[in-house]
């Protein structure tokens, strides 16, 4: 038996034991009545006490039922529990899953509650190192928290309170869920000793408890012993259907018109009948009865997939705004509840208006680049030579920033005003990038085909008769590489974008080529849209909301769907980096006298929205069953036993009572 | 009875005074009188009452001899008749400051008792002594004979008040010392004394006076209706006890109480007293007319 909180109770009982015995010694303030004579009573007193041998102790009698009832429940604040487990004490890390499906309300509030309510229970059965402990073993525990990353929310202890705590401030988020990262912080956690391992060795293995519901994505690159992992399946329900896929896009040959293209995804059995409701900036502008069929299983397989249904919807929208997509309940069935997952159910896009960059080039004279931008869905295309750039009042530039780009080549301004930039030539100079010779006879060697720069362009034939060997900052973003230097970097400084290309266009054959033209137009698009003002705002749940451009050490503000007034300053290069975007909705973030930002933050993840629990999850060729049965206390309270005598014996004290003054 | 004053009809109601008219004191014993009265003695003498006869010798009275039993026998025989003598009757009341208390009190109880007993003996034309003790003889109102005596007794009555200490061995001395002749003593108390009343009513028991004990309790002392955490204070002496009332502490004091009546029961039994246990609240009518006749205190 052990005690959870001996020392309130010796603190109360200091207090009350003293008090009711002071209270049975205080002389009782008697009613006076007169008699004819004392002489019959005094008699009966004296017969009373006579015939009563353990008279003292009967006239006590209530005292003594007070007294066994005030310990009994100085006993139970004491919190006595009775521990069931055996053995030498064990280190256990918990791992609670708060990924998207854990919010699933099958199981209500939610399998995230559920999961925490288990992890509880577990802690409520270990053994603490308590005050009378009739034992010195004491289990220690770790908890951490997971979706797309660890957290570790309390380090090895066997302070059970702590640990209810750090079980207590796990907060659900929308991030998908993976475990290696977990893992591996947990072994690492496990080979150094805790706080309180005064007894138990460090290469003593840590049993791993695993609270989820078994939709874990990366369970394939885990590798666990077969008894180093219990698994705790929550949650009962397969019940989902939810947004996978959503995108907004405004037409290339109609910028007014806006086509929305999303995907559903039926996880259900049955196939389910919804609504699929547009609104932009609240107001609905399309509403759309669809059906999404069953899931499929492919019995070739044996693996389900779930059943889709692609809904566009093409509208008309000249202006910025934030586009919501959501699926309704449908109207017609009554009390039917669309499915267990909500954050799935809406997905959102941020609208720009329509608008053509306006682009600078600097150049002495460059034919080839001229005319390819000049091919480019521009506004405005200037071109100054050298003289005319730097005669430019670049503070006001900075300012209103009237290009969206400022291509720049073969020239080296003294200053360079806050801008996106694309540096064909030597680099400038206060970027931190150095130029240490230049090179002859460079190939490419490798680029990245994903990025959104090289998108379509093919740089397989790009040879370089010149150009400069460039030694890049760490932070620098290498796009493709020659043989001996890199060709194409993203740079970032003081507020400005600079996409560096260390040679002479002209110095190449790769204005022959046709990726030439393509790679103008999407480092203008890029530049000018997506790094620029126009950055992106449309992110993935765990991707951060990146501001770039602003004045640096400056405050901003961003509100979320689940918290708000967060503050945040920006950095000294002048950009903004928030990663707080665990949940999916609309942030905002406010900087003072500019217009607030809006973010759409989404799920759109097709593993997520499935909640199928999972009893059983293979790791790596390891397959680990969910436990049979849920957690039971393994530690019997005995406070509500202690309490219950307690009232039995204040019943009984009464029944004496009034026994004893019945007439 | 109309004029045995207003002041008896205080105590004593003129229906229930009616009935008295025809009952008398009884003594067990024949007892001698100062007085010829209407009651029989033990001495043979002028009366209307035949009681033997015996031989003539000379110098009797010759007014005596049965002439009849001469004219038959020829012998002469004197007539004895029972002399009737009066009869002492001492009303002997508690006036302690315990009889005041009670519902309805023991004082009034005793004094309409002591009323009642008063009028049938002088009514009877017997002796009257009333005798109000505290701690000694408050006070007393002795040899009352005759009806004219009544106004005398019932303001004598209702000017004694009942209060103070009672000593009821002192009292009895006083009573035993002062009186006189012989005949009915009845003692009025609640007997409820500290230091015995053994001693007291021994004085009292004697060759020359029949004693009735009669006890009278209030109901609250035959049965107490006490809850709760009480401090007891005697009135007489301010004497504290202090109780929690229980039912087994009831249930003592009753045992308590049945044991002490009985005692004192045991005590008159075995010296030839009648002892009568009175509840203040019951009615001095019922007891007077049932119960004294049924003992022969009445008749």
């Amino acid at each position: 038996m052990e005690w959870l909180t001996p020392m309130i109770a010796v603190y109360a009982a200091a207090v009350s034991v003293p008090l009711l015995l002071l209270l049975y010694f205080l002389k009782l303030k008697r009613r006076e009545q007169i008699v004819s004579s004392t002489l019959l009573w005094k008699r009966a007193v004296q017969d009373l006490q006579v015939n009563a041998p353990f008279q003292r102790i009967r006239h006590n009698i209530l005292l003594l039922l007070q007294l066994l009832m005030l310990l009994l429940i100085l006993l139970a604040l004491a919190g006595p529990i009775l521990s069931l487990l055996a053995g030498p004490g064990r280190r256990y890390v918990l791992l609670i899953d708060r990924s998207a499906s854990m919010n699933a309300t099958d199981i209500e509030p939610t399998r995230l509650d559920a999961a925490k309510e288990q992890a509880k229970v577990f802690v409520e059965s270990l053994r603490s190192k308590a005050f009378f402990s009739l034992r010195g073993d004491c289990d220690q525990t770790m908890v951490m928290a997971f979706e797309n990353h660890a957290k570790v929310m309390c380090n090895f202890t066997s302070d059970k309170r702590q640990l209810n705590m750090a079980i207590e401030a796990i907060t659900p988020s929308d991030g998908d869920s993976s475990l290696a990262e977990a893992v591996v912080v947990a072994r690492a956690f496990a080979q150094s000793p805790g706080l309180e391992a005064d007894f138990l060795s460090a290469e003593e293995p840590a049993q791993l408890v695993l609270f989820s519901d078994g939709q874990i994505h990366d369970l394939e690159q885990i590798v666990v012993s077969s008894d180093e992992l219990v698994f705790h399946c929550i949650g009962e329900s397969r019940n989902n259907v939810g947004i996978t896929a959503m995108q907004a896009r405004r037409s290339n040959e109609k910028p007014n018109e806006i086509n929305v293209f999303a995907t559903l995804a039926n996880y259900d059995a049955e196939g389910i009948t919804c609504d699929v409701q547009l609104t932009i900036n609240s107001n609905v502008r399309a509403v759309r009865s669809v059906t999404v069929p069953p899931q499929k299983t492919d019995s070739n397989s044996d693996t389900t997939q779930p059943g889709k249904v692609a809904v566009n919807f093409s509208l008309s929208y000249a202006e910025a705004g934030i586009l919501e997509v959501r699926l309704l309940q449908d109207s017609r069935r009554a009390g039917f509840q669309l499915d267990s997952l909500p954050c799935d159910d809406a997905a959102w896009a941020i609208l720009s208006p329509p608008k053509k960059l306006s682009v600078l080039l600097v150049t002495a004279g460059n034919v080839v680049l001229e005319s390819a931008l000049q091919s480019c869905p521009v506004a405005r295309l200037e071109v100054h030579s050298p003289a005319e750039f730097d005669a430019m009042d670049f503070s006001a530039m900075s300012l209103e920033q009237p290009y969206d780009v400022i291509v720049l080549d073969n020239h080296l301004p003294t200053q360079l005003p806050k801008c996106r930039y694309l540096v064909f030539g030597r680099p400038p100079n206060d970027i931190d990038v150095s130029v240490s010779q230049q090179l002859e006879n460079q190939v490419m060697v490798d680029w990245r085909p994903k990025h959104p720069i090289l998108e379509y362009v093919n740089l397989t034939n790009l040879f370089a008769a010149k150009c400069y060997k460039m030694v890049l900052p760490r932070d620098a973003e290498v796009i493709a590489e020659f043989n001996e230097t890199p060709a194409l970097a993203m740079v970032r400084r003081n507020g400005s974008v600079f996409l560096l290309a260390g040679f002479d266009i002209l110095q190449t054959n790769w204005p022959f080529e046709p990726s030439f033209v393509l790679f103008c137009y999407n480092a203008t698009n890029f530049l000018g849209m997506q790094v620029g003002r126009r950055q992106e705002h449309n992110l993935e749940v765990g991707q951060p909301i990146v501001v770039e451009g602003l004045e640096p050490e400056i405050l901003a503000q961003i509100d979320g769907p689940d918290f708000s007034g967060i503050q945040i300053k920006s950095s000294s290069s002048g950009s903004i980096r928030f990663a707080g975007t665990s949940r999916a909705g609309m942030y905002n973030l406010s900087v003072s006298s500019q217009p607030i930002r809006v973010f759409a933050v989404n799920l759109l993840d097709t593993q997520e929205s499935n909640i199928y629990p999972l009893r059983e999850i293979v790791f790596a060729g390891q397959p680990v069953k969910a436990q049979e049965s849920s957690l039971s206390r393994a530690n019997v309270p005995l406070w509500p036993f202690l309490v219950g005598l307690a009232l039995i014996l204040a019943c009984l004290e009464w029944l004496i009572y009034n026994l004893k003054v019945r007439i | 009875m109309t004029n045995s004053g207003k002041r008896l009809t205080d105590l004593l109601d003129p229906n229930f005074m009616n009935r008295l008219d025809s009952l008398d004191v009884m003594s067990r014993k024949i007892l001698q009188g100062k007085l010829q009265g209407e009651r029989r003695s033990k001495r043979r003498g002028q009366s209307v009452e035949f009681a033997d006869h015996r031989p003539y010798v000379a110098g009797d009275d010759l007014r005596f001899v049965d002439w009849n039993i001469y004219g038959r026998l020829e012998r002469l025989f004197l007539k004895l008749f029972l002399e009737e003598q009066d009869l002492t009757v001492h009303i002997v009341a508690d006036a302690s400051g315990s009889m005041t208390l009670g519902e309805p009190s023991k004082e009034l109880f005793i004094k309409k008792l002591t009323a009642a007993l008063g009028y049938v003996s002088l009514v009877n034309n017997n002796r009257v002594t009333i005798s109000f003790f505290g701690d000694g003889i408050k006070c007393q109102l002795a040899n009352m004979r005759g009806r004219s005596c009544l106004h005398k007794m019932a303001e004598y009555l209702l000017t004694t008040d009942c209060e103070g200490l009672s000593h009821f061995d002192n009292a009895c001395r006083q009573i035993a010392a002062g009186r006189i002749g012989s005949g009915v003593m009845i003692v009025l108390s609640d007997f409820l004394f500290k230091d015995g009343y053994d001693s007291g009513l021994r004085r009292l028991i004697g060759r020359q006076y029949d004693l009735y004990a009669i006890q009278v309790l209030s109901a609250q002392e035959l049965s107490p209706r006490f809850t709760g955490d009480l401090k007891l204070l005697d009135i007489e002496d301010a004497d504290a006890a202090e109780i929690t009332v229980s039912s087994a502490l009831l249930k003592y004091y009753k045992r308590n109480l049945t044991a002490y009546c009985n005692e004192l029961k045991d005590f008159c039994a075995q010296r030839g007293a009648v002892y009568v246990l009175a509840n203040s609240a019951d009615s001095v009518e019922s007891l007077v007319l049932n119960y004294l006749r049924r003992i022969r205190l009445l008749r």
